[in-house]
């Protein structure tokens, strides 16, 4: 059996999860396990996806075709995989970590954001956007200059006494090769995500192992013209309406959980947070520049 | 299942143009605007009939509940009409989706699975002026433009780094393209954009009843007027358009027909003719050669 620390959670897998860093913490009983075993179709799922079924008693199964089945029990305290490929494969992680421990997440009532983290100061600073945006290549500027990160492309936050607090993920950036070449990282080597994608996980010294309380998102969008671009702190309404669009996954979190709860879930963090707007023309040759506004825009409060 | 109405062109053919029209229609000859969506086209709150493109990549990681950028292209063509199927089970009012997906996948079986699918609209476009507008739009020679046009194995927003707003749609040749959709086995309106520009409230109140909307001539001609070409521009001008390409400088360009007239040489509109004459001849475009 193998211990990890994932998010706060003590995970005990019989699969090897090389992303993960090791338990270091006490030997209370695993949060999470993960077991390797059948994983039949459920009968008279309550709801019917293409990928997903979800069961009257809550009991989830996602299927991804040729990669694994997975299996989520209805309180999120283990997931059991059945691997179409050899299960040390990366491929079987990449979903493991995506959207069937979204599920995990959504289960315990954690709101998983998709977001990448990097910690600046003694703060958890979050920087959220549709896939392509520009999360883990922000992350990975940052990293460059000496900062280190929490999570990438998930983060599990969770509101403590009115404090949001980002829980550390894994040391682990998972990044496209063009970002990559670009910030002159070495790929040589590197595990790709899949075997036929040039994108390639790249493991982290930089990393913060300690939760952190979260001080803002803020949302990558790009623009097409540089007139459009612009750095702008959103207020109320407008704040809560993007941090929606940032939950990880926020249809499968409505179909577990129903509106409500989620968006009472999403409502809490929004409010103990700064959320700003960041439009820009995508280019890495500016990394430098939107590493000091933001770190700037940070210590300024 | 109500099924869905494509409404289906190769790029550059007046696609856009005859959705914004729809969306005024919709509302009764109101004003065109691009910004005013909240809801995600494919949710069940949002309101208008009239959807965005088939290639959303956030319609496909929605309603598949998974990140797209996980996945190979295989996958991605493989789960599209899974997704598709899956969503008009779900979708009320037929609703109405743009698309410049060809019928058939690149494997040969079709992309939208018939039974999801509801009827479609398809528009073409004089070649000839697709290849300008196309040039244009894709920030490549018109040469280049012409080239795509007859190359039968083409992607659309195909990129391997950097993740767009949409998915690869696989872009047979022009010809190719219109011929799918022709042979389709759905309910089918073919319209031409050159008719659209002669009459167009003629010709959009045939596409509307052909939707199943029920409205009357006074609206059309108000919604016709409300999404007049120097309208849409003055809007893209005032909020931007989503979907126009980064390498290009305005989405509503010029919108004529025959424009080709004076940009194309000889030679250029000559390859064309040679490329898609059969086609060109079945749609009723005039060659020269």
């Amino acid at each position: 059996m193998n211990y990890y620390a994932l998010c706060g959670l003590k995970v005990a897998s019989v699969l090897p999860l090389p992303d993960l860093v090791s338990w270091a913490g006490d030997g209370r009983q695993a949060d999470l396990s993960i077991r390797l075993d059948e994983v039949p179709e459920l009968e008279n799922p309550h709801t019917s996806r293409p990928l997903l079924q979800i069961a009257d008693d809550g009991t989830c199964r996602f299927e991804m075709k040729a990669v694994a089945a997975y299996r989520v029990d209805p309180e999120g305290r283990e997931i059991v995989i059945a691997p179409h490929m050899p299960a040390d494969a990366p491929d079987i992680r990449v979903f493991l970590f995506g959207t069937v421990f979204a599920i995990v997440c959504f289960r315990r009532g954690l709101l998983p954001l998709h977001a990448s983290v990097v910690r600046i100061g003694d703060k958890a600073v979050a920087f959220s956007g549709v896939s392509g945006a520009g999360k883990s290549t922000l992350a990975a500027m940052f990293l460059k200059r000496g900062y280190s990160i929490l999570a990438d492309d998930v983060a599990v936050t969770e509101v403590r006494d009115g404090t949001v607090m980002v829980q550390p993920a894994f040391p682990r950036l998972k990044l496209w090769r063009d970002a990559m070449d670009g910030l002159a990282f070495e790929t040589e080597g590197l595990e790709r995500a899949r075997a036929q994608l040039e994108k390639f996980h790249m493991p982290v010294e930089a990393f913060a192992g300690e939760p952190l309380p979260l001080a803002s998102v803020y949302y990558l969008e790009e623009a097409v013209d540089p007139r459009h671009e612009e750095m702008r702190t959103l207020l109320g309404i407008d704040a809560f309406r993007y941090m929606k669009t940032a939950v990880y996954r926020s249809k499968l979190g409505y179909n577990l959980l129903g509106s409500g709860p989620l968006f009472a879930m999403a409502g809490r963090v929004v409010g103990g947070v700064r959320s700003v707007i960041l439009r820009r023309i995508r280019t890495l040759a500016r990394a430098e520049e939107i590493v000091d506004l933001i770190a700037r825009h940070e210590t300024a409060g | 299942m109500s099924g869905i109405y494509w409404i289906a062109s190769y790029p550059k053919s007046g696609n856009t143009w005859v959705r914004m029209v729809l969306r005024s229609l919709e509302q009764g000859g109101a004003p065109v605007r691009f910004d005013d969506d909240n809801a995600p086209w494919w949710d069940p709150s949002h309101r208008s009939r009239i959807g965005g493109i088939s290639s959303s990549r956030f319609f496909f990681e929605d309603v598949l509940d998974i990140e797209s950028s996980d996945l190979t292209e295989d996958e991605i063509e493989t789960l599209r009409s899974a997704a598709i199927l899956a969503w008009a089970e779900s979708a009320g009012k037929p609703p109405i989706v743009k698309t410049h997906d060809a019928w058939l996948s690149s494997r040969g079986t079709p992309l939208f699975p018939p039974e999801s699918t509801k009827g479609a609209v398809v528009i073409v476009r004089d070649p000839r002026d697709v290849a300008v507008s196309f040039a244009n739009h894709s920030g490549i020679s018109i040469d280049a433009a012409i080239a795509r046009m007859a190359d039968p194995d083409c992607r659309l927003a195909r990129t391997s780094k950097k993740m767009g707003s949409q998915l690869a749609q696989w872009l047979p040749t022009w010809s190719g393209h219109v011929a799918g959709w022709l042979d389709a086995p759905v309910r089918r309106l073919l319209m031409r954009y050159e008719d659209m520009k002669a009459d167009t409230p003629g010709v959009m109140a045939k596409i509307a009843a052909f939707l199943e909307f029920d409205t009357t001539s006074e609206t059309v001609n108000k919604a016709v007027d409300a999404a007049r070409f120097d309208r849409l521009q003055a809007e893209e001008v005032r909020s931007g358009f989503r979907e126009r390409p980064a390498v290009s400088s305005r989405f509503f360009r010029r919108g004529v027909a025959g424009g080709w007239r004076d940009t194309l040489s000889r030679q250029q509109a000559e390859r064309i003719e040679a490329d898609h004459g059969a086609m060109m001849r079945r749609l009723g475009y005039e060659t020269t050669t």
